[in-house]
């Protein structure tokens, strides 16, 4: 599973039901929410409000998304001794992570990079991502 | 709102989920909540007269049942959409569903722990998981726990009855902790000696004794339960949580 079978036009289909997601789980504008948003740092989100952005993804696409989804796939094929140790992302798992949160600007992923602020890269077009992966997974199209 | 004045409860129009729902204290807990105006819908592990029994007593109340074992957490998340999809939203949770296999510790059998547990407590998180994510997306909901006096004081032969009561204690203010960010609350109502089928070979086997422990020398009814739940679930109660309301007419530790 990667980022390249996703495109901008696959993104922008579901930009705007995922922004007001994000609008009414996090009880802000929608106009605050951008793509490029850090969910943490931008929009304030706490814990409580990423079960709520779950939730309301797995209703309005009607997919299922196990709690932890995004760290597990962004891990890929490294082993979990490959891709961090003693909660900090080794080289190699901060390169991974760049690649699977391409969405993300570089300057963001800090040195070193703790595994507890991973949520911290999470933007709005993360959560695209994972909403468009899990459709696919659930209609059950092979990866292109 | 309403102004103090007001004995409008808040609770007309919404829509409450009550485990246990068929008989004693749940049937009362359905009955007092649909009299408040709330569409109510319950479960019930396989007495379907008696649940039926619910809901032509009570024609005029918005009452459906379904039958789902809180044990099994899938068929409680199925039960919890369904409503919700039909309903719109969820404002209530009230954990009734419960058993008792009352038994001296070195009698119990590994089936007695196992059923008490998995009900009372299992059944707890079950529920309460399937339902918290509708309430966190409204950003309101009230969720009450049946809790029962034994969780605090024990009680003989109790054991598996008293560890899981006293459980159910602790996931409510844990989960009140959790939940107070996105205004939900969380309470449990622990009833004392109640007039039920569940409570009978207690009080059989208690005899006129057990009334010397009660204040009010009487055996509550399940209607006095009911209350208690109606109150923390009304608007009168919206600025507690955490907390577990005896009502007991007075139980004492021997």
């Amino acid at each position: 599973m990667n980022n390249t079978n996703i495109t901008k036009e696959d993104i922008s289909a579901i930009y705007p039901k995922v922004a007001d997601i994000m609008a009414d789980a996090l009880g802000c504008d929608v106009e605050k929410v951008k793509p490029d948003s850090s969910l943490i740092n931008d929009l304030g989100a706490e814990s409580i409000d990423f079960l709520d952005i779950i939730f309301r993804l797995e209703r309005t696409f009607k997919v299922k998304i196990p709690r932890g989804k995004i760290v597990e796939e962004a891990r890929g094929n490294l082993s979990e001794a490959e891709f961090e140790t003693g909660g900090v992302v080794t080289p190699a798992g901060v390169e991974r992570l760049k690649f699977f949160l391409s969405e993300v600007p570089a300057e963001r992923f800090s040195s070193p990079l703790k595994v507890a602020d991973i949520p911290r890269l999470f933007t709005t077009e993360t959560f695209c991502k994972m909403a468009i992966r899990q459709q696919r997974a659930t209609a059950g199209t092979p990866p292109a | 709102m309403n102004s103090p004045e007001s004995n409008e409860d808040g609770l007309r129009g919404g829509v409450a989920l009550v485990t246990g729902g068929s008989r004693g204290i749940g049937r009362a807990i359905v009955q007092r909540l649909a009299a408040s105006g709330m569409a109510v819908h319950f479960t019930y592990r396989g007495n379907a007269a008696a649940a039926n029994e619910v809901i032509a007593a009570n024609p005029a109340g918005k009452i459906t049942a379904a039958v789902v074992d809180v044990r099994d957490s899938a068929a409680c998340a199925r039960f919890a959409e369904q409503v919700a999809d039909r309903a719109g939203r969820i404002d209530l949770l009230v954990n009734n569903a419960g058993v008792v296999r009352d038994n001296p510790l070195t009698a119990l059998e590994d089936e007695d722990v196992r059923v008490v547990l998995e009900t009372n407590v299992t059944g707890v998180f079950n529920m309460a998981r399937a339902v918290a994510p509708y309430l966190i997306s409204q950003r309101r909901g009230k969720i009450i726990n049946l809790s029962s006096v034994s969780g605090e004081k024990g009680g003989r032969g109790q054991t598996n009855y008293a560890a899981s009561k006293g459980a159910v204690n602790a996931f409510t203010k844990s989960l009140a902790v959790e939940l107070a960010p996105r205004g939900i609350t969380v309470n449990a109502v622990a009833p004392g000696v109640i007039e039920t089928e569940m409570s009978r070979a207690v009080r059989e086997l208690a005899g006129e004794q057990i009334l010397s422990r009660i204040l009010l020398r009487r055996i509550g009814q399940p209607e006095e339960v009911a209350h208690a739940v109606w109150f923390l679930a009304s608007h009168f109660a919206n600025y507690i949580t955490g907390q577990i309301l005896n009502v007991d007419g007075g139980f004492k530790l021997e």
